[in-house]
């Protein structure tokens, strides 16, 4: 959470010549983080002063005020040889602590509140705050109301102890011989209770609430007081009401009814119940003060299981192997005494007392080497890196190959994409209605709500979003799908899918052709018709019996599209390079033009030709026109130069095996 | 004999070096080198000499054949230089480019970050992204109801609940990877520690706006050995500095909270301007990078290590953040990055 203060104000609990931008820069170090400094230019009273923002994380909730910034401060100034001192704050009252009052009857469920304690002031005066109040509190960013509000909210601010004001004589109906009436208990699911800020909410059940005698809710304790007890111009006799309410409880308030307010905040984290006394005290003080109110003489005060000291054992070897330097014991109490903590030495030994407002954040040795560390300064640390043993890598990771890939493509002119795993539910996969794919609970909204089992509606959205584009350009993917598995975590497969516009046939079929190539992954390419393609635009990627991916036309769109499920062609991959001694006689090259008839693939007919003859090293396709293809073939023979006599019977043998198969003749 | 060919070579350079057109060379090599030329001429007496003299002169008249060659590819060469000169060319014609292809500003974010941690023993791993609430949250300290959750906007999958392992998350961060890296080394055949793992992936957080992308990546760092300290975390993290930023930058650590790590750092680098000596653009000197801490027990103990032998550290960063960090890219609205519009992808 963030907090604001002013300059003027901390200087009250802390003595320093120090400048605020010093002090800003050496809490940012040490302790909180201070996120700005900014002037401030105050009426009479304040004079100049500043005002820091400063970042309070959630476990030290004992430094969310005035009063524990200053102790930080004292803290950590020294350490950069700036002169600072804690000014403890100073009570003037002396009211007694009392389990029964005669002016308040209250039963308490201490499972939701540790700490109950309550004062009836009389006769207070209703009246605008004095000037510097009001100037604190419009400089943190609260508005002056009245003196009675104002001093709830300078107590919150000061000490970071939230407190509540009823009016005292709307409570219940007053008994002169019994008092007020309060039952502090858990709610029940649908009760109502209507906030001073006007607003009705539905309680969710087991909410901290306060009921009168007269059986009305009065309050939803620390998060908002109820409307029907707020104080107003009318009130004469205020109830100042400081409690420990359990965090839990008022977080599940708060998130239920989405009411944050800046005490819920402060409650949820949980509050040191002996801040209590100290608040009470101190708004006893200023309401005598203030509003020239006459307190009862005793302080209701329930407070059951007090805190009792912790202790955290350590010793000077582990703080200092954490810390990576050697400090002595006398450092180590050194840093910790100024934040409260009381260290006893035997040996290396140490015990630690904890004080009661860092009982919620420290509890085990690690978290006094933070203490230790941090006031000895970080900065102050050496760095370097570990020696020891460097761990064996994992085994057999996908990333070269992947990244292999990724280079490949780009070579040839691919252009990266990274699109959302979160789509519309048509886009999930391209049959535009999967039966099974995983939903999102809470979406940003419908468009991204299903996790995807496919690529190709993403880079086909890409392509589209790129229809101004006139000349070829290849979008490509490598990212994972989520494929659903009964009562467990999906399975993600690593897919690469790329997308081709303004492309002809050749030029996408052979970008995929030549990545197979350089990855030497043993795959076989053949047609099958597939949902979402082109009829006879489909070519499906195996290997054996195993569909790794598909390449083809999509139906619907028109560009050309590849997928491929990459573990699985790392599996049929190779990147080990193997060596053929070179051939010691050389080919015969002829160009072969071949008439094919309509339905035929000429891919299949490439492949008849490789398998005619073993001495056939090489087909390819050299020129097409109309229905003529002609082809490129190679013939070798390793053990000696062929003769135009040998050629010619391959030849034939080809031929021969071509024309009974596709019908395929040679072009006259 | 002998005297006979080295006469033979001689005069042919010579008069080969005084020949002035590509034809004359031509007719030269027909006159030297041709089937029915000198050098074959000569060629064609050696059976009638003696054998122990064979050897010898074909010897001679090969290095003759050679030298005639290299003479009348040099002359060919110096004519066509002499009439070139006079010929017009213009270079400044623009070229034919290949299509130029690009990666992802992403992908070379990530290959760069995992290279540098490479060379100081790291090694990548890729750990879920969609993921059990006690690997994303429960296992690194955070119980069921705790406020640091906040933090995370986390989106959830509409599926039952395992027992065991809670509800089924989009990771909200990498540090999903710690206990599964953990449990990877603990689990026989492995023999436990130690960790040195950089885990990339891909994270998920409820939030899209100028500055927050609901998808992006991570890297989280994990090393758990015996004895890590905290001056092992700021050398880790100064090597990454220097290595990724430059070698004057520096980090520093400053005071956080984070549920998983005790103690808990927020890292910031020296500004790239500055130096951290403070100046316009970073204001104090210095810029959040992001955070890191020492292993909580409590996590340690999720991942089955004893946390009385070992202590470790960790951090998670934005790969986006980190990037643009480095390449002082500003960009107004972050979820650029994830346009598949060409004119932004031709940039990077």
């Amino acid at each position: 959470m963030d907090i604001l203060i002013p300059d003027s104000w901390l200087k009250d609990y802390l003595k320093t010549t120090a400048k605020p931008e010093k002090i800003a820069e050496c809490l940012s170090l040490c302790g909180p983080s201070v996120e700005k400094v900014t002037p401030l230019r105050q009426g009479s009273v304040g004079g100049k002063d500043a005002l820091y923002s400063i970042e309070v994380t959630t476990n030290r909730v004992d430094s969310a005020g005035v009063y524990g910034i200053a102790r930080e401060a004292a803290a950590i100034l020294p350490r950069f040889k700036v002169k600072a001192e804690f000014l403890p704050i100073k009570i003037k009252n002396i009211q007694r602590l009392a389990q029964r009052v005669e002016w308040l009857d209250v039963q308490v469920d201490h499972n939701l509140c540790l700490r109950f304690s309550a004062v009836l002031i009389r006769d207070v005066k209703l009246a605008p705050s004095p000037k510097l109040i009001q100037e604190r509190l419009t400089a943190v960013g609260v508005r002056p109301i009245n003196n009675v509000v104002d001093i709830s909210n300078y107590l919150m601010h000061e000490l970071g102890q939230p407190v509540h004001t009823f009016d005292y004589d709307k409570i219940g109906i007053y008994d002169k011989i019994l008092g007020a009436k309060m039952i502090l208990r858990s709610s029940k699911k649908g009760e109502k209770v209507t906030t001073l800020d006007g607003k009705s909410h539905d309680l969710p059940g087991g909410d901290i609430v306060i009921e009168d005698s007269k059986g009305r809710l009065i309050d939803l304790c620390g998060i908002m007081g109820g409307e029907n007890s707020a104080v107003d111009e009318e009130t004469h006799n205020v109830l100042l009401f400081v409690q420990t309410y359990t965090g839990k409880n008022i977080r599940r308030t708060s998130m239920a009814l989405a009411a944050r307010s800046e005490a819920a905040s402060l409650f949820e984290k949980g509050l040191d119940p002996e801040l209590v006394e100290q608040t009470i005290r101190r708004g006893i003080d200023l309401f005598v003060e203030i509003c020239k109110g006459n307190p009862e003489k005793e302080i209701l005060d329930l407070y059951p299981s007090p805190y009792e000291p912790k202790i955290v054992k350590t010793d000077l070897n582990f703080i200092n192997e954490r810390l990576g330097i050697y400090v002595s014991t006398s450092q180590v109490e050194s840093y910790l005494a100024p934040l409260g903590f009381v260290t006893s030495v035997q040996g290396d030994a140490l015990n630690i007392t904890v004080p009661s407002w860092r009982a919620q954040d420290v509890d085990i040795p690690e978290d006094i080497v933070e203490e230790v560390a941090r006031i000895y300064g970080y900065h102050n640390l050496p760095s370097r890196v570990m020696e020891g043993q460097i761990p064996d890598p994992l085994p057999d990771t996908p990333f070269s190959f992947e990244k292999k890939i990724k280079e490949a493509l780009q070579s040839w002119g691919g252009i990266e994409v990274y699109t959302f795993s979160m789509v519309a539910k048509d886009k999930a996969d391209l049959t535009g209605s999967a039966s099974w794919v995983l939903k999102l609970k809470n979406p940003l909204g419908a468009d991204s709500e299903y996790m995807r089992l496919s690529l190709a509606p993403s880079l086909v959205d890409a392509a589209l979003q790129n229809r101004g584009e006139s000349a070829p350009f290849h979008l490509f993917e490598l990212a994972n799908v989520y494929l659903p598995v009964r009562a467990n975590l999906p399975e993600e497969r690593m897919i690469a899918a790329g997308i081709f516009a303004n492309t002809e046939f050749a030029q996408a079929k052979g970008t995929l052709e030549a990545l197979f190539e350089i990855l030497k992954s043993k795959v076989i390419l053949t047609t099958q018709d597939g949902k979402g393609f082109a009829p006879h635009h489909r070519i499906a990627i195996r290997a054996g019996r195993e569909e790794l991916g598909q390449f083809g036309k999509l139906q619907l769109s028109g560009h050309w599209y590849w997928e491929i499920d990459i573990e699985a062609l790392r599996k049929v991959s190779s990147i080990t390079h193997s060596f053929k001694p070179l051939p010691k006689y050389p080919p015969q090259v002829e160009d072969l033009s071949l008439v094919i008839l309509p339905r035929v693939h000429l891919g299949e007919v490439i492949e008849a030709i490789y398998k005619s003859d073993s001495q056939v090293m090489s087909v390819e396709l050299k020129d097409s026109y109309e229905n003529t293809r002609t082809l490129r073939v190679s013939y070798q023979n390793p053990d000696k130069t062929l003769t135009d006599r040998e050629v010619e019977v391959i030849r034939n043998k080809v031929l021969k095996i071509l024309e009974k198969k596709f019908g395929v003749k040679l072009k006259t | 004999m002998e005297e006979q060919i080295q006469n033979l070579r001689n005069q042919a350079i010579a008069r080969i070096m005084a020949l002035a057109s590509t034809e004359e060379v031509e007719e030269a090599k027909l006159e030297y080198l041709g089937r029915s030329g000198k050098i074959n001429e000569v060629t064609r007496q050696i059976p009638s000499l003696e054998p122990e003299r064979r050897s010898v002169v074909g010897q001679l008249i090969n290095d003759a054949r050679e030298a005639i060659e290299q003479a009348l590819i040099a002359q060919i060469t110096e004519i066509k230089n002499k009439t070139d000169k006079n010929k017009w060319f213009d270079p400044t014609i623009p070229g034919n480019k290949p299509q130029i292809g690009h990666l992802h500003l992403v992908t070379q974010a990530i290959e760069e970050i995992s290279s540098i941690f490479r060379e100081i023993g790291f090694s990548r791993a890729r750990y879920p992204e969609v993921e059990w609430d006690w690997y994303a949250f429960e296992s690194l300290n955070m119980p069921h109801d705790h406020p640091a959750r906040d933090e995370w906007e986390t989106f959830f999958l509409d599926t039952p609940e395992n027992p065991k392992l809670g509800k089924m998350v989009l990771t909200p961060h990498t540090s999903n990877g710690q206990v599964r890296e953990m449990e990877r080394v603990t689990n026989p055949p492995a023999g436990g520690p130690p960790i040195r793992m950089i885990n990339i992936a891909k994270c998920y957080r409820r939030q899209s706006d100028v500055s927050h992308v609901p998808m992006f990546h991570q890297f989280e760092g994990l090393v758990v050995d015996r004895g890590i300290s905290i001056v092992h975390l700021k050398g880790t993290l100064d090597y990454f500095a220097r290595r990724f930023f430059g070698s004057e930058r520096k980090t520093r650590l400053r005071p956080y909270h984070f549920q998983f790590t005790e103690p808990s750092f927020e890292v910031d680098i020296s500004c790239g301007v500055c130096l951290g000596r403070g100046c316009k653009l970073c204001k104090s000197g210095w810029l959040e990078l992001g955070g890191a801490g020492m292993v909580h027990p409590n996590v340690l103990k999720a991942g089955n290590i004893d946390s009385t032998k070992y202590s470790g550290f960790a951090f998670g960063w934005g790969v986006e953040r980190t990037h643009m960090m480095k390449s002082g890219l500003k960009m107004e609205d972050i979820r650029t990055l994830y346009s598949s519009d060409l004119r932004y992808l031709r940039q990077f």
